[in-house]
């Protein structure tokens, strides 16, 4: 035989193999399912946050179901890896609604796959639910009926944050955020939020180092001699503890107030040890405060249970994390919203999101609006202090409601209605 | 007998799609996408030697020639996606210009530099580009959207596509780039253009990538800057090594297997697809130097360079 | 000179420069430590070890885990320091013999191809043994705090990369000039075959600078771990950057691994205070200048 025949004949046995894998698949299928593809980044860096999401929302599928599921259906997530990539996300969405016949996508962490998804969602016209990433165009700017936005977007913390900023006695303020949408977005909601608060801000030195910088000491010298007195940074993860631990010993956190979103949070704060930018402003998920324990007397209990349950799962640090109340809420406002349709057809469950769309969480109460489906959840700012076993946490916890900063509904139509004129012009 | 199988293999793919669910279709115009990328990249590695480190570029830039020109300068979707084959082809011959006067490593080295500059522009000329969010919403008109139609479409092009590198391999040029893989000075000695014929293969070879970078663009209904990373430069080269680099068909076999692989594999376990990706790398390159596709191949075993 | 102030406002002030010209040293430094490993590597074996990135990351992870074991005292930091290198050194060496070995007489592109492969594996055996969370050690307490050059705080801890590359560049010297062994390598670099004729085992000469290059990716690890965070993705990080370094210095060249780290460190340095925005492009860009004016680098031997 040719050489290119045994091609042939790999091809063939390629292409039944292809049509039996399926059917293998769908063997054995139990009472239907309500089914929805969830999209997130399973493999590589993105890990540290993605785990704990799963498991909360794996927790949070097993109660609805064993209270006896939504509409009398069991509720399926089905994972898929997007490696943190928006064309394999989009591969991804592609398969679960062909193939798999979801009746919903969710999932995302990075920004770019929630926009990606979105546009899919939208040309194929199915609901999608955003879960993990954080992104205000998602459900501003490049919004539509077919996005609904679970979590808290950038607007709301930030904001928070700008707030808690604009209180304090600094004048010149300078920022360091990675150089890609995410950083971009996070300075753009920072200053003109504090420009609004107080005019008589000025900002100085900003910095762009690239996602994933490893070594950050040209920008820390260059901010030392930048006459800033305060620094805001949206540097997130690897980066921003790299960051934290390159800027401490240049005393450059005695020279500025630190105002850094993630840097409360222990997937950073338990690297960081002693280490740890004491006195920064952050805006954490801190379970474990008592002061936030007061306000919501079932938190604690919740934490036990999600603990276990990751425990019993493997994960090496069953903590709860930010990740698994996202994961845990975005499970049971999916629910929620499918309940209140009393159906699965996307257009009646988008008709039911809104209008009184509440939900009480162990930390505290998320509200669904309605103008552009996006959640508003509790936000805390809080400060970084050494506990008495000289372990960094985030205290001092203070609870907003993001409603009560969020941009308003008049607001986002003004943005979608700028965007779709950019996107014509 | 050899048209016989040409045929065959039309009436097969023809036939087949629509009896397949509406996924698999999708799947196999992703293989067609690759297996072409594949193919355009094993011009240049299994017949002139040359293993370029940073296709990606080329098939960044086809994809976004095709998504800018579609998007941005409202050009109908055909017309765009005729012009990323020449928007590639463009750029290979800049980059290429300088890269075919280096040899072996260093070849490689100036390939992936290239690339990464490609990226680097991409990723931050927002105002054309989209930055790292890329250009969405990048689909084909209506008749050609289906699943089925898209599918058709991309099996005719790239099989038309693919067809031409074949004659392009059989042809007095073809055979050139062979003497010139296998001992270029002797090569220059019988009168060959040695420079010359790798730059030319080199934009050939670009061109191609620049078509699979533009289907995939529609196919995907959007297009990002990791096209145009280093990942993304790897793919073909780990396709065309698993299905074995020494026959024009090997790449297009690699494509059928490597995508049921990760179809399957990085869906039920996405943490060790990289594991199991990484390991039958190594095992190929340490075991099996004609690819899988040479496991069946035993007479590739005697004859090295078959065909 | 007001055209160049008003464009360039530190230009006038004196400690911004000074302190930006140290870090920029530091950099380098750093730089160096992960890349002249992979030179080395080339120089001797002509394979470029992609997963040159993969063993940094070892290093650091073992790092980690030594820190968190060992009893907590002062010399603890340091026996990791020193037990961690060794470990990844071995690793090369396991890898060497059972992999690289075989395919030395092939084509020399798919030694390359196969260290891409090594990337993937050992990322993920990185996942499944130590986890997804972020990790990270502690500075000695000896050197977690900083000193004043000219009013401005330094880090202590960059000191000691600043004096410790210099000290490893200097035993690389006097390995190479100054020992058997040293010649022995540098003859291999010239001609392996004739090597190989006069006797000398070339195999096992292969195996030693392999894990000689794998123990300085180690060490670059092991010593950064302080400095950043030990997380996935650190190997790609330092791939590139060590890989630009060693292209521009020279495949091969310890001396042009030097050279190109302090030109790549200062101009990082640098180019944040003068083009922000291009700082990545300038990198590559230069990377690509340099191997279309001089391919073999600015310190390398041209090929064959």
């Amino acid at each position: 035989m040719r050489p290119w025949s045994r091609s042939t004949f790999a091809i063939v046995v390629g292409s039944v193999l292809l049509g039996v894998m399926p059917a293998l698949d769908q063997a054995g299928a139990q009472p239907k399912p309500i089914k929805i593809g969830e999209i997130n980044s399973y493999s590589g860096v993105a890990t540290p946050y993605t785990f704990p999401y799963k498991e909360g929302m794996a927790l949070a599928t097993k109660e609805i179901n064993d209270a006896g599921g939504v509409l009398g259906r069991p509720l399926e997530f089905i994972h898929r890896d997007d490696k943190l990539k928006p064309d394999e996300a989009v591969k991804a969405a592609r398969e679960l609604v062909l193939q798999d016949k979801v009746d919903f996508l969710a999932g995302c962490i990075s920004s770019g796959v929630g926009l990606a998804i979105s546009a899919y969602a939208k040309d194929a016209k199915v609901l999608y639910f955003a879960t993990h990433c954080q992104t205000s165009r998602l459900t501003w700017d490049d919004g539509h009926r077919y996005v609904a936005h679970t979590t808290n977007n950038v607007n709301q913390y930030v904001r928070v944050a700008a707030k808690k900023a604009a209180s304090l006695p600094i004048k010149k303020w300078a920022n360091i955020s990675p150089d890609y949408e995410y950083g971009h977005n996070m300075w753009e909601e920072f200053s003109t939020y504090l420009k609004k608060l107080k005019p008589e801000v000025e900002f100085v030195q900003l910095n762009w180092p690239k996602l994933g910088e490893s070594d950050h000491s040209s920008y820390i010298t260059a901010l030392l001699q930048s006459g800033a007195e305060g620094l805001f940074s949206s540097v997130w993860g690897s980066q921003s503890i790299a960051f934290v631990k390159q800027a401490r010993p240049f005393g450059l956190f005695e020279k500025m107030r630190y105002v850094a979103p993630s840097v409360g949070n222990p997937d950073e704060l338990d690297p960081l040890g002693k280490e740890a930018p004491v006195g920064a402003i952050a805006t954490p998920f801190a379970w474990y405060d008592p002061g936030l324990n007061k306000l919501h007397p079932n938190l604690a209990a919740w934490s036990k249970k999600y603990t276990e349950w990751a425990k019993e799962k493997g994960l090496k640090d069953p903590s709860p994390k930010l990740g698994g109340s996202w994961g845990y809420a975005s499970a049971y406002i999916i629910a929620e919203a499918i309940k209140r349709a009393k159906s699965t057809d996307p257009e009646k469950v988008i008709g039911a999101l809104g209008e009184g769309f509440e939900m009480d969480f162990p930390w505290g109460k998320v509200v669904m609006r309605g103008c552009d489906q996006q959640a508003l959840p509790p936000q805390w700012i809080g400060v970084v202090k050494m506990d008495a076993q000289g372990k960094p946490v985030a205290a001092e916890i203070e609870e907003v409601q993001g409603k009560d900063v969020v941009r308003s509904c008049d607001e986002v139509k003004e943005l979608r209605a700028a965007a779709a004129a950019k996107q014509k012009k | 007998m050899r048209a016989a199988r040409w045929l065959v293999a039309i009436a097969v793919l023809t036939v087949l799609p629509p009896l397949l669910p509406s996924f698999l279709v999708v799947v196999m115009t992703e293989i067609a996408i690759v297996a072409l990328f594949a193919t355009a990249f094993n011009l240049l590695m299994g017949f002139g030697g040359m293993v370029s480190f940073g296709h990606a570029a080329y098939f960044a830039l086809g994809a976004y020639a095709a998504a800018i020109l579609v998007k941005q300068a409202g050009w109908p979707m055909l017309l765009g996606l005729a012009a990323a084959p020449f928007a590639a082809a463009a750029g290979a011959l800049v980059f290429g210009f300088f890269i075919v006067r280096l040899t072996h490593t260093y070849f490689a080295m100036l390939s992936l530099a290239f690339a990464q500059i490609v990226f680097t522009v991409i990723f931050k000329w927002k105002t054309l580009t989209g930055g790292d969010d890329g250009l969405l919403n990048v689909w084909p008109p209506a008749w050609l959207k289906s699943p089925l139609a898209y599918g058709y479409f991309t099996l005719a092009v790239t099989g038309l596509a693919i067809l031409a590198m074949h004659a392009i391999v059989d042809s007095p040029f073809g055979y050139a780039l062979r003497a010139i893989r296998e001992n270029p000075r002797r090569a220059r000695f019988i009168g060959v253009n040695v420079r010359r014929h790798q730059l030319q293969a080199f934009v050939l070879s670009g061109f191609f990538s620049g078509l699979a970078g533009g289907l995939f663009a529609f196919f995907n209904g959007s297009v990002f800057p990791d096209f145009a990373y280093l990942n993304k430069s790897f793919e073909p080269l780990v396709v065309a090594l698993l299905g074995g680099v020494q026959s024009f068909f090997g790449p297009l076999a690699g494509a059928v297997g490597f995508k049921i692989l990760e179809t399957y594999i990085a869906r039920q376990w996405p943490v060790y697809w990289p594991l199991f990706l990484g390991a039958a790398v190594v095992l190929v390159v340490v075991a099996l130097p004609q690819g899988f596709v040479g496991l069946l191949q035993r007479r590739a075993w005697r004859t090295p360079t078959a065909r | 000179m007001d055209f160049v102030t008003s464009l360039f406002p530190w230009i006038t002030n004196g400690p911004l420069i000074v302190v930006q010209v140290m870090s920029g040293l530091s950099v380098a430094m750093f730089l160096f430590l992960v890349s002249v490993g992979m030179s080395l590597i080339f120089g001797v074996t002509r394979i470029v070890n992609l997963a040159h990135g993969s063993f940094y990351m070892v290093g650091a992870y073992l790092m980690v885990t030594l820190v968190e074991t060992l009893p907590e005292h002062a010399v603890s930091f340091w026996i990791a320091l020193v037990l961690a290198p060794i470990g990844v050194g071995l690793l090369g060496g396991v890898i060497e013999v059972t992999l690289l070995r075989r395919i030395y007489h092939r084509e020399p592109l798919l030694q390359l191809i196969l260290t891409f492969g090594l990337i993937l594996v050992i990322g993920t055996l990185v996942l499944l043994v130590w986890g997804p969370d972020n990790k990270s050690v502690a500075r000695p307490d000896a050197l977690a705090g900083s000193l004043k050059i000219l009013g401005q705080p330094f880090p202590l801890y960059y000191l000691l990369v600043l004096g410790l590359a210099p000290v490893v560049a200097i035993g690389l010297w006097l390995t190479f000039y100054r020992t058997r062994w040293g010649m022995l390598i540098r003859a291999a670099t010239v001609d392996r075959e004739m090597l190989g004729a006069l006797g000398v085992d070339v195999a096992t000469l292969y195996t030693q600078v392999f894990m000689f290059g794998s123990w300085l990716a180690g060490l670059g690890g092991a010593l950064s771990a302080p400095t950043v965070a030990v997380a996935l993705g650190m190997d790609g990080d330092v791939l590139t950057t060590a890989f630009v370094v060693v292209v521009i210095g020279g495949l091969g060249s310890f001396a042009g691994s030097f050279i190109s780290a302090l030109l790549v460190g200062e101009l990082q340095s640098f180019g944040i205070l003068v083009f922000p925005a291009v700082s990545i492009v300038l990198l590559f860009a230069i990377m690509a200048v340099v191997l279309i004016v001089r391919p073999w680098g600015l310190l390398g031997r041209p090929e064959e």
